[in-house]
């Protein structure tokens, strides 16, 4: 082989060397750029269910809240009428004693 | 192998090996970024769930809180129809007592002779309602009127009968002034020491 042919061979190794590098230079590149599109999407399907999950727990606690409500207002109505009830039985007495101490002025 | 084939195949094993390492750089930076995303995503996911208890607690909050106050609202609205029928029925026994002239006449005795006393005047005219104008001895009323007073002082009697539930008028002869000692201006002036009581009596407040 002649000194020609042989550095003909080297530059040819070279060359493939430099194009082997060059293509893992754009898979490189390619991997980078799909890491931000594969992030992108991970962060609206991850904020997406969030937001579900969200609006789930909010409208559970309105249901909750409206059923603790409801349970409270029964509640109270039931005093209420108890109340009513009870004061029902007291008005003649306490008219008397407000009209004593209209005329009679007692404590 | 020549020579020159072992120096070949070194240049591209080298080429190869560095390309390797560029990929698995680049892979090994992409695995770090997407840690560090999910890090970053998995704060926020946790910023919204919570956001979206502290609103979830509010909004249980401000559901019992608007029961609460509906009730509130409801029980006043009976308190106040109790109250308004406990000072109508008050009204009502007054107005019941009033006829029973054994009790009734002491009272008014007594109004007259202290309206007399804050008016000051040597005479005084008495105004009446039409119940007691028909019904009331007026000449036994000033005796005992006189006897209270303990001191000369002409009463004279308005023909003219007051709208009220009972009790006088005591005016001076020519009306400019007047003491109004009727049961109504009474049971006004009483009225908040009445709501109290009839709030202890009927609700035990």
């Amino acid at each position: 082989m002649s000194g020609i042919e042989t550095v003909k061979i080297i530059v040819e190794a070279e060359k493939q060397a430099a194009e082997i590098i060059q293509e893992a230079e754009n898979k490189a590149a390619q991997i980078r750029k799909s890491i931000d599109s594969l992030i992108q999407d991970q962060r609206r399907e991850m904020l997406g269910t969030a937001r579900e999950e969200a609006a789930t727990i909010v409208k559970r606690a309105e249901q909750e809240g409206r059923v603790d409500a409801e349970g409270f207002e029964k509640e109270s109505a039931e005093k209420i009428r108890e109340l009513v009830t009870r004061a029902s039985t007291r008005k003649n007495t306490t008219a008397e004693r407000l009209a004593n101490i209209v005329l009679e002025g007692e404590k | 192998m020549s020579e020159t084939s072992k120096f070949t195949e070194d240049i591209l094993a080298a080429a190869r090996a560095k390309a390797q390492s560029i990929i698995g750089e680049a892979e090994n930076q992409t695995r770090q970024a997407s840690e560090e995303a999910k890090t970053v995503i998995s704060r926020e996911v946790g910023e919204i769930i919570q956001n979206a208890r502290a609103d979830a607690e509010a909004v249980k909050r401000r559901e019992i809180s608007e029961a609460r106050h509906r009730s509130k609202l409801q029980e006043q609205k009976e308190k106040s129809t109790i109250l308004s029928e406990v000072l109508e029925k008050t009204r009502n026994r007054i107005s019941d007592m009033a006829r029973d002239q054994t009790k009734y006449l002491p009272y008014l005795t007594n109004l007259i002779e202290t309206g007399v006393r804050e008016l000051g005047d040597d005479v005084a005219l008495i105004h009446l309602n039409q119940a007691d104008l028909s019904r009331i001895n007026i000449s036994n009323l000033e005796k005992e009127i006189g006897k209270q007073l303990g001191k000369e002082c002409k009463i004279e009697w308005s023909k003219e009968p007051i709208e009220a539930l009972g009790g006088a008028i005591v005016s001076s002869i020519d009306g400019k002034a007047r003491i109004v000692n009727t049961i109504d201006q009474r049971f006004d002036a009483l009225e908040p020491k009445l709501l109290i009581e009839a709030g202890k009596s009927l609700f035990g407040e």
